[in-house]
């Protein structure tokens, strides 16, 4: 039994809810492992205080997920607002290798004092990003599942692709295809700092 | 095929759908053509769902101006021969009781989706689980007669367990409940849905009897045997004489013996809980502990009991899919060795465990996990594992 733990918080309208639903689309839909997704409901996922989860069996020989919600320590955490930020705590997430990473926005978190004490904490400018490149922060979406797709390594990136083709608006793919490419270039970049900082 | 039918299979595959999406969509494999309902949180996507798929499929979705209307639009249908439901939370369960007591006493088959919400009243939490309707559909109306009750614990069971539902309307007529709550609704899982031909196996559809003289359910006297015919169909040759809500003969007509129609009402479904009940059991086998649990619980028991296990504990779940009727003889079986009973439900009363408590000797301890609102994490029950394990 092997799971692997996502939270995602922030406020409802950042895509928190989306973002959950394209990982649980792209490793249960495409890559074909147990998995559920629930998420915040009523008005606090309209522009309130919101967050999802997903739980992943990494086994494929288990079918379902028997408890359906994130249980602590999580093995990814993906903070997007400053309220949400205040409640990180460091042992939230695993200490293990390859697992415990924390992505969190520095464009709309100023201070997170909980991601200085997190080896694996890393905090990209997403909705900065999606703006200047893209000329709109729904563009973000897309950067975070390519750091997400990245660094959890628990799905294929064609499983990442058929993801977002199936997510965005037909006019809009190739657009949202740079910004998971982005997203994944800011993880590799990340991943070479950590080998460094360990060696 | 026409149109039509195409839309109303979807191509087989894996879909990842909402708890109650996957619900919507296991009626329409079932046949469902007519949906009324007046919407609630949290079971409001049922409605929201099939507004959109209905009309594809050349069903009829109603938006009603209340609850009561809903059920009886409902009602109606069912008896026009249409394969009918409803979806509403605890609140307006409260406000259809009175039809269902008809529904039952004319034996009407329609399926009633319950997605449960922390009560009572109408504000509050209404976005949190809460099994309070457990003991409200048992007995929901006046009158006596036997409801059936089903308790999905994923997806996959909601899109299943809905077929089945309807399965036991069409063929025991009387009240069947689908028990979800405000979590299970919300939650997004995989759901394989099996081939059009796969689907229309297993679903038995409304048809006209061969014997037009038995229209209601009657005890035959030779073999002692409880027949349930068609449901009759308002149009048709096969025409209820009358619909009137009181105890009736086969024909529908009024009949003084009171005593035995109620036992029709009651019997027609528990001498079938061989076919009626459905559960599971989970590393059962050699069990000192049994933890006994229906809907969400079982999910958390499940994680409990294998971590228990891992500490050389012997315990096991004992799942009922189908809550209503309580199967008194299987429980009375499973329970009749053990050491202890451990029973989660997601609510304060403990149903469940009421029942529990009639069919178990008197000197096996039973422990009761109650919560509202929020629901087991499997420490929950775990720690109690451990107690009674010592």
């Amino acid at each position: 039994m092997s799971r692997y733990e996502v939270r995602i918080v922030g406020y409802g309208g950042q895509g928190v809810i989306t973002l959950s639903k394209m990982i649980i689309n792209a490793s249960s839909l495409y890559g074909n492992l147990a998995a559920t997704q629930t998420e915040a409901y009523g008005s606090s996922a309209r522009g309130g205080r919101c967050w999802a989860e997903v739980v992943i069996e990494l086994d494929k020989n288990i079918k379902s997920i028997d408890y359906p919600k994130a249980m602590e320590p999580y093995d990814f955490l993906v903070v997007l607002s400053e309220e949400a930020a205040k409640n990180v705590k460091p042992d939230n997430l695993k200490k293990d290798e390859n697992t415990g990473y924390l992505i969190w926005d520095t464009s709309t978190i100023q201070s997170f004092r909980a991601a200085k004490q997190i080896d694996k904490a890393i905090g990209i400018p997403i909705q900065r990003i999606a703006v200047e490149v893209f000329n709109n922060m729904v563009f973000g979406n897309s950067i975070l599942f390519g750091v997400f797709t990245s660094l959890s390594k628990i799905f294929s990136e064609q499983s990442a692709i058929e993801t977002i083709k199936k997510f965005v608006p037909s006019a809009t793919i190739n657009q949202n295809l740079e910004a998971f490419e982005l997203g994944k270039q800011e993880a590799e970049k990340f991943l070479i700092k950590l080998k460094e900082a360990a060696n | 095929m026409s149109d039509k039918d195409t839309k109303r299979y979807l191509p087989e595959g894996k879909y990842i759908m909402m708890g109650n999406v996957a619900m919507a969509e296991g009626a329409l494999a079932a046949g469902l053509n007519f949906f009324g309902g007046y919407p609630i949180t949290p079971s409001t996507e049922v409605i929201e769902h099939l507004a959109k798929r209905l009309p594809e499929v050349g069903g009829t979705c109603l938006q009603m101006e209340d609850e009561l209307a809903s059920i009886n639009a409902v009602m109606g249908a069912s008896l026009a021969g249409a394969k009918a439901m409803t979806a509403t939370s605890g609140p307006g369960l409260s406000l259809m009781v009175e039809t269902i007591s008809m529904a039952a006493n004319l034996e009407i088959p329609f399926v009633f989706c319950d997605v449960q919400r922390v009560g009572p009243g109408s504000h509050g939490p209404v976005t949190a689980p809460h099994h309070n309707d457990i003991g409200l559909v048992r007995f929901a109306g006046h009158g006596e007669f036997q409801v059936i009750a089903l308790a999905p614990m994923n997806c996959q069971e909601l899109f299943d367990l809905t077929i089945t539902a309807f399965n036991f309307a069409e063929t025991y007529r009387c009240p069947v409940f689908i028990l979800s709550d405000a979590y299970l609704g919300h939650i997004h899982e995989p759901v394989y849905v099996p081939s059009k031909e796969e689907v229309i196996k297993r679903v038995i559809m409304r048809e006209l009897p061969q014997d037009y003289s038995k229209i209601y359910s009657y005890k035959d006297n030779d073999t002692g045997a409880y027949v349930i015919p068609k449901p009759p169909i308002i149009g048709t040759d096969y025409y209820p004489p009358t619909a009137l809500q009181l105890p009736h003969t086969t024909q529908g007509l009024p009949t003084s013996n009171i005593l035995s129609f109620m036992e029709i009402l009651i019997e027609k479904v528990k001498s079938n809980i061989d076919k009626i009940s459905l559960t599971e059991e989970y590393r059962l086998e050699d069990a000192d502990i049994v933890i006994i649990a229906y809907g969400l619980p079982v999910r958390a028991s499940y994680r409990a009991v294998d971590e228990a296990r891992d500490m050389g504990i012997k315990v096991g779940v004992f799942r009922l899919i189908t809550v209503w009727p309580f199967p008194d003889e299987k429980v009375r079986e499973v329970v009749e060795n053990c050491k202890a009973i451990i029973i989660p439900e997601l609510n304060y009363t403990g149903f469940i465990a009421e029942q529990v408590e009639r069919v178990k000797k008197p000197e096996t301890p039973m422990t009761k996990i109650p919560k509202v609102g929020v629901f087991h994490h499997p420490d929950d029950i775990l720690n109690v594992i451990k107690e009674v394990s010592k």
